[in-house]
């Protein structure tokens, strides 16, 4: 089975964000691969480990989202592709899932996984508009794979009223949930190994996108600037008896929230 | 240690290692320390995952199956380690000893024999040379080794062995002729599997460095085959021996390093949520103070560590430089615990906080792989030495 794992690079938002006149402050950022899709790479892997195959996983950036394939590759995929360009900030979903669909178009894979969305936008809908482009089906938010082949792929999907079971041909795209898979560490070997491994890199503009897609023209969503959320005020601790402090935490309640006035 | 670095990890590498063992140690290691120690329970899911990352054979070359990690690198691996506990390093850092002792003075058939396994650790060893009546003046011991027709029959006891209950294997020095003068020319060293007359007579009860396997050893008719004497050649053991005291001081040191400024990181956050007098006590001059001082030791420490692990990378004499930094680094270790122990105050004392384990461990790194006051004499007598008038 052959598997492209699109992955996208950004800050690590375990540390702390700054924002400055609506926008990121870039100093000090430490950028890692997206949670989801760091738990679509290691299904990915999952499933060639069980089925037999190859991970090509793919990335669109400046020389820096070489640093994730880079781990990537130490994770266990295969091989890398780098579509190279000099900068990918401020691109919405149709303009990246437009040069994802362009590099794929004529390459050989049964299947196509990502994350359900990017940690930093949160918008989810680049894999959706990747399958559209492609004329592939999908199947979105998958905790479970069962029956795999190169032709056919049974998804366990997290619905809004349970767990939805579909089959679905191949090839596909598929979004997967974070509960799917915990994602492992790189060992050490694995990243000695990873220098061995074939990392293709494309400039992006050998790909033959129309210009305007990957100009400002190219949006169809644009962020107006960056927000920092309000810091979570520190809750208020009650200690002593319960015969006090429940009623105590009921008047609380009552009085600053308005609950069960 | 030269001959084995792996010259082709890039800063990109380095940087990528470091986050994973940074991952590892929040998510998997600092979770259990603390029930570990005080249950003083052998971490046996931790051996594991350290078998998947590869930490058993980071020292050992590429072509024996290791990673031939650079000394300056796998230095800032241990600090990172022992800023959350220094057991996890114990168990790999005695092993990479023996391992090194192999590597750089064993024949090609023992390293065959011996380093792709204990690279994937399926062998896992450690350094037999204190026993009750000989630490620093290892000339002293007592272990014999007496020829036979299969080998060599292993007489003695050991102490202070870490990994002889839970690893497999351990290098054991002794006297293969009592009657030598000087001492040292009758010391040979043995590559030792488990087995019949190798007795783990006591896991022995410490007041720190708990959970990990420290043991008092019998050496009871312990048959070896000729071919476990290391490099082939009686005599030798001492110098073998004292030929990895660099890069074990450098352990130490990385180690003493990672204590201090796990004991900082946790001073710094406390004196920041605790009140007195109506504000943090971070804002009062007395807890600064304590705190300037420490963060400056644990820089220095750092940089007296990646001196030392350079010069030994780059192939430069450096008995001098990782004797600076492993006194310098494990007392403040020391210094860097107990000053946390005071800010923390009363709280210190608790086993609820962490704080009072360091306290506890962080000693050990002045009295283990050579005292302080033996590294101050290092110290002093390279000084005379380089600047002979």
């Amino acid at each position: 089975m052959q598997i492209i794992v699109p992955i996208k690079q950004v800050p690590d938002v375990a540390l702390n964000i700054k924002v400055k006149d609506g926008e990121i402050v870039q100093e000090g950022i430490s950028w890692v691969i997206s949670s989801w899709d760091e738990t679509a790479l290691e299904a990915a892997l999952q499933l060639t480990e069980e089925a037999g195959g190859e991970v090509t996983v793919l990335s669109i950036g400046t020389a820096k989202v070489q640093e994730a394939l880079r781990k990537a590759l130490a994770l266990g995929a295969h091989q890398a592709l780098h579509i190279q360009c000099d900068s990918s900030a401020g691109w919405d979903s149709y303009q990246v899932a437009k040069v994802l669909a362009k590099t794929l178009a004529d390459q050989d894979y049964n299947l196509i996984i990502t994350g359900k969305q990017a940690q930093d936008s949160d918008a989810g809908l680049t894999p959706t508009m990747l399958a559209e482009f492609l004329g592939l089906p999908q199947v979105t938010n998958i905790t479970a794979f069962k029956d795999v082949s190169d032709a056919s792929i049974t998804l366990h999907r997290k619905g809004d009223d349970g767990i939805e079971i579909s089959k679905m041909t191949l090839p596909g795209v598929v979004t997967v949930n974070d509960s799917l898979a915990e994602p492992r560490l790189a060992s050490m070997r694995g990243i000695m190994m990873a220098k061995k491994k074939p990392m293709e890199t494309v400039d992006i503009h050998s790909l033959g996108l129309a210009p305007e897609v990957l100009q400002s023209g190219g949006l169809m969503t644009e962020v107006v600037q960056y927000e920092k959320p309000d810091e979570r005020k520190e809750g208020r601790r009650f200690e002593g008896d319960e015969t006090e402090t429940v009623p105590e935490v009921m008047q609380n309640l009552k009085k600053n929230i308005g609950l069960f006035a | 240690m030269d001959s084995g670095v792996n010259k082709n990890w890039s800063s990109g590498d380095e940087k990528l290692l470091l986050d994973t063992i940074d991952h590892w140690v929040e998510n998997e290691v600092k979770p259990i320390a603390r029930e570990h120690d005080q249950e003083d329970k052998y971490p046996e899911e931790l051996v594991e995952r350290m078998k998947e990352l590869g930490l058993f054979g980071s020292t050992i070359s590429p072509e024996y199956g290791g990673l031939g990690l650079p000394a300056s690198i796998y230095a800032k691996i241990v600090t990172r380690l022992s800023s959350v506990w220094i057991v996890p390093g114990g168990i790999f850092n005695t092993h990479l000893v023996m391992a090194a002792a192999i590597e750089r003075c064993g024949m090609e058939a023992q390293k065959q024999e011996w380093l792709p396994k204990m690279a994937s650790g399926e062998l896992r060893g450690g350094i037999a040379l204190t026993e009750p009546d000989a630490g620093t003046d290892l000339q002293s011991i007592r272990t014999r080794a007496d020829r036979n027709e299969k080998g060599y029959l292993l007489n003695g006891t050991k102490m202070w062995i870490t990994n002889a209950l839970h690893g497999n294997c351990l290098m054991v020095l002794a006297k293969t002729d009592l009657t030598a003068q000087p001492a040292h020319k009758g010391m040979s060293a043995f590559l030792c599997h488990k087995g019949a007359g190798y007795d783990v007579a006591k896991k022995l009860k410490k007041m720190g460095y708990r959970a990990i396997d420290t043991c008092e050893l019998t050496l009871d008719n312990k048959q070896v085959v000729p071919e476990a004497l290391l490099g082939g050649e009686e005599g030798r053991g001492l110098q073998q021996v004292l030929g990895g005291l660099e890069l074990g001081r450098i352990n130490v040191a990385a180690r003493g390093a990672g204590m201090a400024e796990g004991a900082l990181k946790m001073a710094v956050r406390y004196a920041q949520e605790r009140e007195t007098f109506g504000k943090p006590i971070a804002e009062h001059q007395a807890i600064q103070l304590k705190l300037a001082d420490m963060a400056t030791k644990v820089e220095a420490s750092k940089l007296l560590v990646e001196s030392a692990a350079t010069k030994l990378d780059t192939g430069q004499r450096c008995d001098m430089e990782a004797g600076m930094a492993k006194y310098f680094a494990s007392e403040a270790g020391v210094y860097c615990a107990q000053e946390a122990m005071r800010i923390f105050g009363g709280n210190s004392y608790s086993t609820e906080y962490e704080i009072e384990r360091f306290y506890r461990d962080s000693m050990l790194m002045c009295i283990g792989e050579g005292t302080n006051e033996l590294q101050q004499i290092i110290v002093a007598k390279q000084l005379i030495q380089r600047n002979k008038i």
